[in-house]
């Protein structure tokens, strides 16, 4: 995927200087001479991303893939807040896991997790387990009673150490009022696209959204990562954020179909390449702004600082940014590209621009 | 004179978003912030059966009165669906707190070992030892009621059932205390009385109202035991701590069924049957989920979230800035008066709307840097797109920005119909992520149409030639004469303006 290095046909190669009505210096680089750096910023990178877009399906089909097979062979790594449990947090920065794993299973409560989260001052000992069987009063009490040996251990005051429960029930009704926010969002968001640009957008920004949201449950099977209600959140943000990426490219296109397919000087999938490299600047610089505080939220606040509700958003946020940056230009743009070729409309314009390229090939000029 | 108009759009939306900032900041607003970021306990109760509108606010009522009684900072009670979510921020004995809110069956019935008078502060000349402080009765006449009134009221906590408390009566349902009472150790709970209605006292000729309750079978011997026991003393009913009612029991043996008689209205006597009804809430609470955060730990997760976001929003201006330059520095100023203005607004919402901070919502404001920082990155690629389109540098900034400005409402409506959506749909902390992230989306708008275009619009019109390359990386355009041919990588020809 590099550029083409022949001379213009023009004849115009090194630099050249015009002169323009407000003095704006223009140079004049050849496009073998730019670096990769300039004709990115110029919009000038050719990658063919629609010819090439059944290899994007293939990955993204096999990365889901891999993900559905974890998940259905071990599932999602739920947090407490979904099967309901205790969580402990102790700010420590001397209590070990072991130790804090001993004193749990001395006072009696199985099959306890226990955790780490930044260093030093900004410490955090997390232990979570199951408690469910229990029941009020006799639940407290265990709560408390490990919330004072833990504290105990870490030498501090019992009230400095935090107890989250969670009931049962309350996972099933997180989960249930999320499906409807998402279930809201995507019909909200295809009425919204399709009133503003057109159903086909609106399809192929959808299965790229659905996609952000395989690969990332996807990947949270393969890893194991822990599911909370933050992980929930971010999921929902990066949907949000997918689309809202997928919709500056499409408004591209739409500007560039206007402009240059109807007209009848481009073809549908051109046009859509066209635009994707156009905006790729923009895509870069807008992914690169979004992960930079993310990750200054995931290594910083999370693994330095121990912060364990920003490690939960962020893992999620970072996986679905990436995912979202790619599929606005791997997924949705050839997918609409797709869709739209098979207009008739579409299919006479690509037929017509073949026919008069043909003379030009028989000249001499090879296709490819 | 463009310019002029220019430069005061700049100066108006800048001055509003400052001016703003520092009025909460001289009226002492600030964030509200959420329990996990300032510690403290929160729980969500859902009643163990299905309940109506008008039961449940009655039990959100009681809890208000339950809490308030705990003297709590700003502690908040809502509704979430058929949930109740008692927020209480900054409590330093949140376990003893919380199980004395969620409690069903508060209701005592204690003997009345006398009535007290009410409270009066201790003279600074006296002194008075512990002891003294504890609730007795004078036990002769000759030490009658001189330092029980020095004695302070019960709290509703410490109230339990085993010991002697002092306890209030309040006039209806005000915070006047009309009267006080030794009481003894709880005889009997609310769980012996089996129904209770109200009725017009029958012998009555006057507007009187009397209570009538049956006790279950379990509760009636014991009834008329502490009737024989009791006999023409007062029995008080206590609930959440305060005495509701205090009869004087004028019989020995109550075959299982009694009536309360005295100055009752229909109100007062309904009010009063409801509670030997229901104990104390109306229907059993079940805890949903229960947090206690320690303020400690809210602290250390405030400043990883405040230290993981400025850095992050220092990066992403470097960055800008190295990419842009120039048009960098607007974006620098852009995002200091948008949060600006977002603090403002957070401030002013925390003070009057009770909006609360919480570690999700600074991750919505972190994630929300992303869509500011990207509506500038459009604007700025459009601009230089027009310019590599042959245009000057004046009129791509204007062109530019029109059809920038349409992308970014296109893709920010996006953004906030998502948000708003979530908001409207979802529950606990995913709210307060929806709400900072749908206000940012509109401030973002705002910034974009009051600040950056007049701002660029400024600087394109006055920036000498000489000095484009401050506007950062070089305009660049590739010209090609056919696009037919998909997949065949066409001769380039790259053109750089203003290096």
């Amino acid at each position: 995927m590099v550029a083409d290095d022949r001379p213009d046909a023009a004849g115009v190669t090194g630099t050249a200087d015009t002169r323009e009505n407000d003095g704006f210096q223009t140079k004049t680089i050849d496009a073998s001479e730019a670096s990769w750096w300039r004709r990115l910023g110029a919009g000038a990178t050719h990658y063919p991303f629609v010819e090439r877009s059944r290899y994007y399906f293939v990955i993204s089909f096999l990365v889901i893939v891999a993900g559905a097979a974890a998940l259905s062979a071990r599932g999602l790594n739920f947090g407490i807040s979904f099967k309901g449990g205790v969580s402990w947090q102790v700010p420590s920065a001397t209590l070990t896991v072991a130790q804090a794993s001993k004193i749990v299973a001395r006072a009696g409560v199985t099959q306890a997790t226990v955790v780490t989260l930044g260093s030093h001052s900004a410490r955090t000992v997390e232990v979570q387990a199951g408690l469910t069987k229990l029941s009020g009063a006799a639940r407290t009490a265990k709560e408390n009673q490990v919330a004072s040996l833990l504290a105990a251990k870490a030498h501090l005051p019992s009230s400095a150490v935090a107890i989250e429960f969670v009931g049962p029930t309350w996972g099933g009704q997180i989960t249930n009022a999320a499906v409807k926010a998402l279930i809201a969002f995507f019909v909200g968001i295809i009425l919204y696209i399709s009133l503003r640009f057109e159903w086909k957008m609106a399809a192929a920004a959808f299965i790229a959204v659905v996609h952000d949201l395989l690969v990332t449950v996807g990947i949270y099977a393969l890893s194991g990562f822990q599911v909370t209600p933050s992980t929930v959140i971010a999921v929902l943000t990066i949907l949000g954020y997918s689309l809202y990426d997928t919709i500056v490219v499409f408004d591209r296109i739409k500007e560039n179909v206007g402009g240059l397919v109807d007209p009848g000087k481009m073809n549908y999938s051109d046009a859509v390449d066209l635009s994707v490299n156009q905006t790729l600047a923009r895509s870069l610089n807008t992914s690169l702004v979004a992960i930079i505080p993310i990750l200054s939220v995931l290594i910083l606040g999370a693994y330095v600082l121990g912060a364990t509700t920003l490690k939960n958003f962020g893992l999620a946020l970072v996986v679905g940014l990436t995912s979202g940056a790619y599929s606005s230009l791997f997924i949705a743009s050839p997918l609409l590209a797709r869709f739209k070729e098979r207009e008739h409309r579409y299919r006479q314009i690509r037929a017509r621009l073949e026919r008069r390229q043909a003379p030009v090939e028989a000249e001499g000029l090879p296709a490819s | 004179m463009r310019k002029g108009r220019w430069i005061r759009s700049v100066l108006i939306s800048t001055v509003v978003a400052l001016a703003a900032f520092a009025a909460v900041v001289s009226l002492r607003y600030h964030p509200v912030l959420g329990l996990d970021l300032q510690g403290g306990a929160s729980v969500v109760y859902k009643p163990a059966r299905k309940v109506d509108t008008a039961t449940l606010n009655e039990t959100i009522s009681i809890i208000q009165n339950r809490v308030n009684a705990l003297g709590v900072g700003e502690p908040s009670i809502g509704q979430q669906g058929s949930d109740i979510v008692v927020d209480l921020p900054g409590i330093k004995d949140p376990k003893t707190a919380l199980s004395y809110i969620g409690q069903t069956a508060i209701l005592q019935f204690r003997p009345v070992l006398c009535e007290a008078p009410l409270y009066t502060k201790p003279p600074a000349s006296l002194h008075l030892k512990k002891s003294q402080l504890t609730p007795t009765c004078p036990t002769s006449a000759a030490n009658t009621t001189s330092t029980l009134q020095y004695v302070p009221t019960t709290s509703p906590l410490k109230a339990t059932s085993a010991s002697t408390a002092l306890l209030p009566e309040y006039q209806g349902t005000s915070k006047t205390v009309i009267g006080r009472y030794v009481v003894g150790p709880t005889l009997m709970t609310g769980n012996a009385i089996k129904s209770v209605y109200a009725a017009p006292e029958s012998q009555s000729a006057s507007n009187q109202w009397a209570i009538n309750f049956t006790l279950t079978s379990k509760g009636a011997p014991l009834f008329n035991e502490i009737a024989k026991t009791y006999y023409h003393q007062l029995l008080a009913v206590v609930l959440d701590g305060t005495v509701q009612s205090a009869p004087e029991i004028n019989s020995t043996s109550f075959n299982g069924q009694g009536q309360i008689t005295g100055n009752y209205t229909q109100a007062s006597a309904t009010d009063l049957a409801t509670i030997l009804q229901y104990g104390a809430l109306p229907v059993q609470l079940v805890q949903q989920t229960v947090q206690t955060i320690s303020p400690t730990l809210g602290a250390a997760s405030l400043r990883a979230g405040l230290i993981a976001g400025i850095v992050g929003l220092i990066l992403v201006m470097l960055y800008t800035i190295f990419y842009y330059r120039l048009l960098g520095l607007v974006v620098v100023g852009g995002l200091a008066t948008t949060f600006a203005a977002l603090w403002a607004i957070m401030a002013y919402l925390g003070h009057s709307a009770q909006l609360t901070l919480n570690l999700s919502g600074v991750t919505g404001i972190i994630v929300s840097i992303g869509v500011i920082v990207d509506s500038y990155i459009v604007f700025f690629e459009r601009l230089k797109d027009e310019a590599r389109n042959g245009r000057s540098l004046r009129a791509s900034v204007d062109t530019g920005f029109t059809k920038a400005f349409r992308t970014i409402i296109a893709a920010d409506l996006v953004s906030f119909i998502g948000a708003a959506l979530l908001y409207y749909f979802s529950i606990g902390d995913v709210r307060g992520f929806a709400f900072f992230l749908g206000l940012s989306t509109i401030l973002d708008v705002a910034s974009a149409w009051f600040f950056t275009r007049p701002l660029v619009l400024w600087i394109g019109n006055s920036i000498s030639p000489t000095h484009y390359r401050w506007l950062g990386v070089p305009v660049v355009q590739v010209t090609r004469e056919s696009a037919a041919g998909t997949g065949v990588i066409k001769p380039s020809r790259v053109a750089a303006k203003g290096v």
